[in-house]
């Protein structure tokens, strides 16, 4: 016991720490959006574009976000506007998409001969969070957090009822572009940390569990950032005991809380 | 008299198939209409074109921002994770506006006592019975303070005293100077507000006033 706690002492262990837990908690938040419109692709389609522009980029030997950011952002509007114009040809154009990039991005890694890098893409390294990293993720991480709570009535208006906004004459379409920049954004900041195939999960997990036991949407947002934060402690914790990746570590801890929270609501009726 | 909604030659299509056919229509403050027709004459579609959810193929419409709709369906999930009164409370939200103030809590609030639901304010909308969740869109269309309110169909579901209330508020809203144009399907429902006038629609036009 005392070994784990000496172990968040490490500097490097407490930007992972702060880095993470904001970028959980981000994601965990907006996930609840991403999951009432039955957008839940949507991150885990983004993360693998994210995949291959990370891949271009260490063969072009350029700075990771320099490729990877513009072209999750691009592809967030492209993805959100398709499922919304054509639910059903979204999901396609989503399974598609992701796909073709994950298949792309392990090409453009395996022609340039960078393979190794492949790996830290593919499942995060959250304990090379460097300094610039932590900073980046704490302005992230406030923008994301700020811009929720400013908009938060808009949000949950639109998440419940497109329709019905639009009858009030609110632009739905500017609130869809917010949407799909914040997501961007989260899944930017989240790809270091769990990696490409895994971000998904940090995003979309706790907003199901919370959704199990929220009792309104303020709960339902509350609660989806609490399970987040106390997953991925947790699964920090579960990476060094068992001395498996973070990303996994995080996402299993999730999958845990999931299934205990869905068991134990289940006893209860 | 001010002019709430004034539609002018009104032309909806699905695909290449017009709805709603040149439908004109003016309302003024204070005043009600009634828009009857068998099923599929075009009313739903007309209130739709009107709340500016369906574009319009030609023609024009003119109304007052501060409307509110209430659809015949709501198209939502029926188990998204919503109270009663977060749902209520999203009536008062206007494009100009991001935050909610004390008084539209408080209107929110008047509204779901007219309706009879304020005892309900802390339920979940899954909880609901049809009845109930008809009678939570009304109150969220009408704690906006309309100045004109569209109303598709709003008594399926809605009990006789529930029926009688609603009518009981639209009085009270149409002395307010809010315009209110109801679909109904129920005739007996014009002799309920005197003033009121009635258009049937058939094949998508105007077919007669009443």
């Amino acid at each position: 016991m005392n070994d784990i706690i000496e172990i968040f002492t490490y500097p490097f262990v407490y930007r992972a720490l702060i880095a993470g837990s904001l970028i959980s908690v981000c994601a965990s938040v907006l996930g609840v959006i991403l999951v009432l419109k039955h957008y839940s692709l949507i991150g885990h389609g983004l993360s693998e574009i994210g995949f291959a522009s990370l891949s271009l980029s260490s063969a072009l030997n350029l700075p990771a976000m320099y490729v990877a950011a513009p072209s999750v952002f691009a592809s967030s509007f492209v993805i959100m506007f398709v499922s919304r114009k054509y639910r059903t040809a979204g999901d396609i154009a989503i399974a598609a998409a992701s796909s073709s990039a994950l298949a792309l991005g392990i090409a453009i890694s395996s022609l340039s001969g960078k393979t190794s890098n492949m790996n830290s893409y593919l499942f995060g390294s959250v304990l090379a969070v460097d300094e610039v990293d932590l900073v980046t993720a704490v302005i992230l991480s406030v923008i994301v957090i700020v811009t929720f709570i400013v908009l938060y009535n808009r949000l949950f208006l639109i998440t419940y009822n497109e329709d019905y906004a639009r009858s009030l004459g609110i632009n739905t379409a500017l609130y869809q572009m917010i949407i799909s920049v914040l997501t961007a954004l989260v899944v930017v900041m989240g790809m270091k940390m769990t990696g490409t195939l895994l971000i998904s999960g940090v995003i979309i997990l706790p907003a199901v569990t919370a959704k199990i036991i929220a009792s309104g949407f303020k709960s339902l947002v509350i609660i989806s950032g609490v399970i987040s934060f106390i997953a991925f402690i947790g699964g920090l914790t579960l990476s060094f005991v068992f001395n498996i990746p973070a990303g996994a570590g995080v996402i299993l801890m999730n999958t845990a809380v999931l299934i205990l929270v869905r068991l134990a609501v289940r006893k209860r009726k | 008299m001010t002019e709430r909604l004034k539609l002018t030659d009104a032309v909806i299509k699905y695909g290449d198939i017009p709805i709603v056919n040149g439908v004109s229509l003016t309302v003024n403050a204070g005043e009600m209409i009634f828009i009857t027709g068998a099923n599929g004459s075009g009313k739903s579609t007309l209130t739709k074109g009107i709340a500016g959810l369906l574009p319009l193929s030609s023609g024009t419409v003119e109304r007052t921002p501060l409307m509110s709709y209430v659809p015949q369906y709501e198209e939502a999930d029926r188990d998204f994770p919503a109270r009663v009164s977060e749902i209520v409370l999203t009536g008062t939200q206007r494009p100009y506006k991001l935050f909610t103030s004390r008084s539209d809590r408080k209107n929110a609030f008047d509204a779901m006592k007219a309706l009879g639901i304020d005892g309900l304010a802390d339920k979940q909308i899954k909880t609901l019975s049809g009845g109930q969740l008809r009678r939570v869109f009304l109150a969220r269309a009408i704690c906006g303070k309309p100045e004109l309110l569209l109303l598709d169909e709003p008594c399926a579901g809605l009990d006789a005293q529930s029926h009688e209330e609603l009518f009981a508020i639209i009085r009270g809203l149409l002395a307010d100077g809010c315009a209110v144009v109801m679909v109904t399907h129920d005739i007996s429902d014009i002799d309920l507000i005197s003033e009121g006038r009635s258009i049937r629609i058939s094949g998508g036009r105007i077919a007669g006033y009443e």
